[in-house]
């Protein structure tokens, strides 16, 4: 979801230039995934405790196989849009709304999220940002910063992608500076083996902790968004994407098992009751899991005088590029869904001065605010928690916010899932580069089809994360679905209003896009194979219909 | 920047990473099956030391790719 673009310019704009090469691609998805670590670890930690390991070893595996997913599809049809896109051509009009609108979801709490996430890292080093000492100050800085992000993408300043890829660059030797150092210095095998049996949660902990360990690997969308920007996308995007696949993998597991089996280089401060706490309850507890990443390295030996200095600022700069890719993204995904009329033509409109979508930029980021509102109530007014207690489980802040990143997350990859199955047997002649492994092969509708076993792991996997959620997290289960319920009536009332089908799909040419896809996309091997394939399939079906009485 | 991630030093450098990646994942791998025997606690340690060795076989094969261009 990172952006190269602060604003872009829909108008000025009619293609995207091609102009990100293998490492751009690898530092685009990194910028974004890579900031859900900073994010996810402190939330992860508070939840499942002792099994935080295992909860993201659960959600690391889900998140191998959405990766590979992501990959197959943004290498056979490399157009900006991603799920929702791939969701729209596979299942048809109504479930390429719904995906879409999970995304949308997840875009409006990435601007929130990472916004306040970045506050909390800031607040390391201003002690004045801090969200539990106080509040008000931290919501009035979070709510500038999106302010400030809604104006600067209206005004369409550029980012440079250059910048992203130093960010990228700078982040990944960050972070295996504090793993090395950690591991080699305070990592305790059997500290680890220790701490995951006494500090083994429940069921429900652990369940709570597997949904929010997905929120460490979502946006990968950035990989498919990336691909309308491309060189030679089918050979780029498989390989880049792999490496960041790995390399966030490793950082989730790493920097959980060290959480979990480190010893401090400095004398950790007392908890509340006076009582000695592990380093991993301190980095779960409401002061520190907006910056849990931050405390770890300051914990490292020798590395973490420095790190305390840098990380919080590295990664306050990285959660920033995150937060204004939600608002990049967002009014993307709009713009894309408002031309395939699934949404009003409202969210295609161009800001006469800048001409950019300003409209779903400044609807979208209202979202948000409207979400951090919900999210820092609690803290600002005594009777708001209250309520929440008796509602919520007492959640609120960034919890209230992970709730429903996971939530959105977690339903519009089912649908990419299931999209991906469609694909596989009704376009089995679009060429794919790469393939996710372990398919059997059979004849379907008299075409070779491959069904992608991995793809019904992936989909039991998302499916049973989309269940925790449902079952952890009290505010998640009510404002997940509500979202998608009032999306879909608000769809059928515009598609009614328009003359459209309601819930079938309306006719699309996809042989003719699919053909200016490859095109655009430089791929002119793959769009021979295609015709190829296409005039093969015409062939044994006019000879069917002839042998046919 | 796009320049030296083309050069050749920066394909050295990539697999010199990958031989410290595998060593780590290893080192990671038999410390872990060590402290916790081969157990479901070991999982996520082992997981993680392959995980590892894969980026470093990813890494591998980037530079082999490189040095065939």
């Amino acid at each position: 979801m990172a952006a190269s673009a602060l604003g872009q310019r829909v108008v000025e704009e009619p293609s995207l230039r091609r102009s990100v090469t293998p490492w751009g691609s690898f530092a685009w998805g990194y910028s974004d995934v890579g900031a859900d670590i900073f994010v996810g670890l402190g939330l992860v930690l508070g939840a499942a405790a002792g099994a935080s390991n295992v909860a993201f070893l659960f959600a690391g595996i889900v998140y191998v196989c959405i990766g590979l997913a992501y990959t197959e599809l943004a290498a056979a049809y490399p157009v900006a849009g991603g799920g929702q896109y791939f969701v729209f051509r596979g299942l048809g009009d109504i479930f390429g709304f719904i995906a879409g609108w999970a995304v949308l979801l997840d875009f409006t709490i990435d601007i929130v999220l990472f916004a306040w996430s970045c506050i909390d890292y800031l607040s390391k080093l201003i002690p004045v940002l801090s969200f539990v000492a106080h509040p008000w100050v931290h919501f009035c800085v979070v709510l500038t910063v999106i302010g400030g992000l809604a104006a600067l993408n209206i005004i369409g300043v550029r980012e440079s992608s250059a910048f992203n890829e130093i960010v990228s660059g700078l982040d990944v030797v960050s972070e295996t500076s504090i793993l090395f150092f950690g591991f080699l210095f305070a990592f305790d095998p059997e500290l680890l083996v220790h701490t995951m049996q006494i500090a083994w949660p429940s069921t429900f902990g652990l369940m709570n902790g597997v949904s929010l360990a997905i929120i460490s690997f979502v946006g990968l969308e950035s990989i498919s968004q990336a691909a309308q920007e491309t060189q030679r996308p089918a050979s780029v995007i498989p390989r880049s994407s792999i490496g960041l696949i790995l390399t966030i993998l490793i950082f989730a597991l790493a920097y959980s098992n060290l959480a979990l089996g480190m010893h401090p280089w400095h004398a950790l401060p007392k908890d509340a009751l006076g009582h000695t706490q592990p380093l991993w309850q301190y980095l779960g507890n409401q002061d520190n899991n907006g910056a849990a990443v931050a405390v770890l390295a300051s914990y490292v030996p020798y590395f973490g005088t420095l790190a305390a200095l840098y990380v919080p600022v590295l990664g306050a700069i990285l959660l920033l590029i995150s937060s204004n890719s939600g608002v990049f993204g967002s009014s993307r995904i709009a713009y894309a869904m408002s031309g395939a009329q699934l949404l009003p033509s409202l969210f295609q409109r161009v800001h006469p001065r800048f001409r950019t979508p300003a409209v779903s930029i400044a609807a979208f980021c209202g979202v948000g605010v409207v979400e951090l509102v919900f999210a820092s109530l609690p803290s600002l007014s005594p009777p708001v928690k209250l309520v929440y207690a008796h509602f919520f489980r007492g959640e609120s802040g960034i919890t209230f916010l992970g709730d429903l990143y996971a939530f959105g997350a977690a339903a519009s990859y089912s649908f990419v899932f299931i999209a991906l199955i469609a694909l596989r047997l009704n376009d089995a002649q679009s060429p794919r580069k790469f393939k996710m492994p372990f398919n059997v092969p059979f004849t379907y509708r008299g075409n070779r089809v491959e069904f992608p076993l991995v793809a019904v792991l992936g989909f039991c996997g998302i499916a049973s994360i989309l269940a925790f959620t449902m079952i952890t997290h009290a505010i998640g289960r009510i404002a997940g679905p509500t979202w998608i319920v009032c999306g879909i009536v608000g769809y059928m009332v515009y598609r009614r209003y328009k003359g459209l089908p309601v819930l079938r799909s309306q006719p699309h040419d996809w042989r003719k896009a699919q053909i200016n896809i490859l095109r655009a996309a430089g791929e002119l091997e793959l769009m021979d194979e295609y015709l190829t394939n296409v005039s093969r399939m015409d062939e044994r079906a006019a000879t069917v219909n002839a042998a046919a009485p | 920047m796009r320049r030296m991630v083309r050069s050749e030093g920066y394909a050295r450098a990539r697999l010199i990473n990958a031989l410290i990646f595998a060593a780590l994942g290893a080192a990671i791998c038999y410390r872990t099956v060590a402290a916790a025997r081969l157990s479901l606690t070991a999982l996520p340690g082992v997981v993680l030391g392959l995980a590892l060795i894969g980026l470093a076989v990813v890494r591998f094969r980037a530079y082999a790719r490189t040095k065939r261009s």
